[in-house]
């Protein structure tokens, strides 16, 4: 738990001091006002010069008592339409699963990064909600237009 | 001999549990340009956002400023986002949304 609360200081210090243009990312403040440090709020914009450029996307980030050892749980709220998104949100991703890519070493700032990776790139391999997917394989065309729908609805702020 | 060393100001008590200077260090930045600013906690932003449009030659109304996610209105301080040394502010262009059928 200590082990916990130092990292999250730690990465919140580093990600103040540099952080990637138009992501943010903050500890959230519980209905007290105090911070908790444990469940963060970040934005992750589109890529340029893809389809999911001008919108920014909201992602709730849950870290376990046992993080890093443990990845957090990353969900975009509102769910978002994407083929690795589950219909919950959370985002089905290998450097976020305990028996996959996950290392205590990955910062919040990979992380994001990573997330924002996926979202032009999606693994049809690994489908974690219907629409998305089946959009995906069966009209290519349409799948992007709702995306550009999306990223119109998720202005960056 | 008087301990002026530190400029001066025993200005009282800090407040508990940070180290409060009166200026901060912030960094504006586009994703081209960095400029650094120092400014007092208390300062409304709109001086370091026209001085930075200044430098940059762009239209104050062209652009906008976010901190930690969220627009920074003209009057905030840096006191009032809870900004600390060397944070960041972006700056983003103004954008309409729609309209690009």
């Amino acid at each position: 738990m200590a082990l916990c609360m130092n990292r999250l200081n730690e990465e919140r210090k580093q990600w103040r001091r540099d952080h990637p243009f138009g992501f943010y990312a903050k500890p959230q403040r519980n209905a007290q006002g105090v911070l908790d440090l444990k469940t963060w709020e970040c934005g992750i914009p589109g890529k340029e010069k893809t389809l999911w450029e001008g919108g920014l996307f909201k992602l709730s980030v849950i870290f376990p008592d046992e993080y890093p050892t443990k990845p957090p749980k990353c969900k975009f709220v509102p769910p978002l339409f994407h083929p690795n998104v589950y219909p919950s949100g959370t985002v089905c991703l290998s450097i976020l699963n305990e028996e996959e890519g996950w290392k205590p070493a990955i910062t919040i700032k990979q992380i994001l990064l990573g997330v924002q990776d996926l979202l032009d790139d999606p693994n049809p391999d690994s489908p974690a909600q219907a629409d998305a997917y089946h959009l995906f394989r069966r009209d290519r065309a349409a799948y992007e237009n709702k995306i550009k729908r999306i990223v119109r609805e998720n202005p960056a702020p | 001999m008087s301990g002026d060393e530190n400029g001066g100001s025993p200005a009282g008590e800090k407040p508990e549990g940070q180290a409060v200077s009166e200026h901060l260090n912030i960094k504006v930045t586009d994703n081209n340009n960095e400029v650094f600013f120092k400014i007092k906690r208390t300062t409304a932003l709109k001086k370091l956002m026209d001085a930075f449009c200044e430098r940059q030659g762009k239209a104050p109304n062209s652009v906008r400023f976010l901190f930690d996610g969220s627009r920074v209105q003209a009057t905030d301080s840096p006191d009032s986002l809870d900004m600390q040394d060397g944070d960041t502010l972006e700056v983003h262009q103004e954008q309409i949304g729609g309209g690009a059928n």
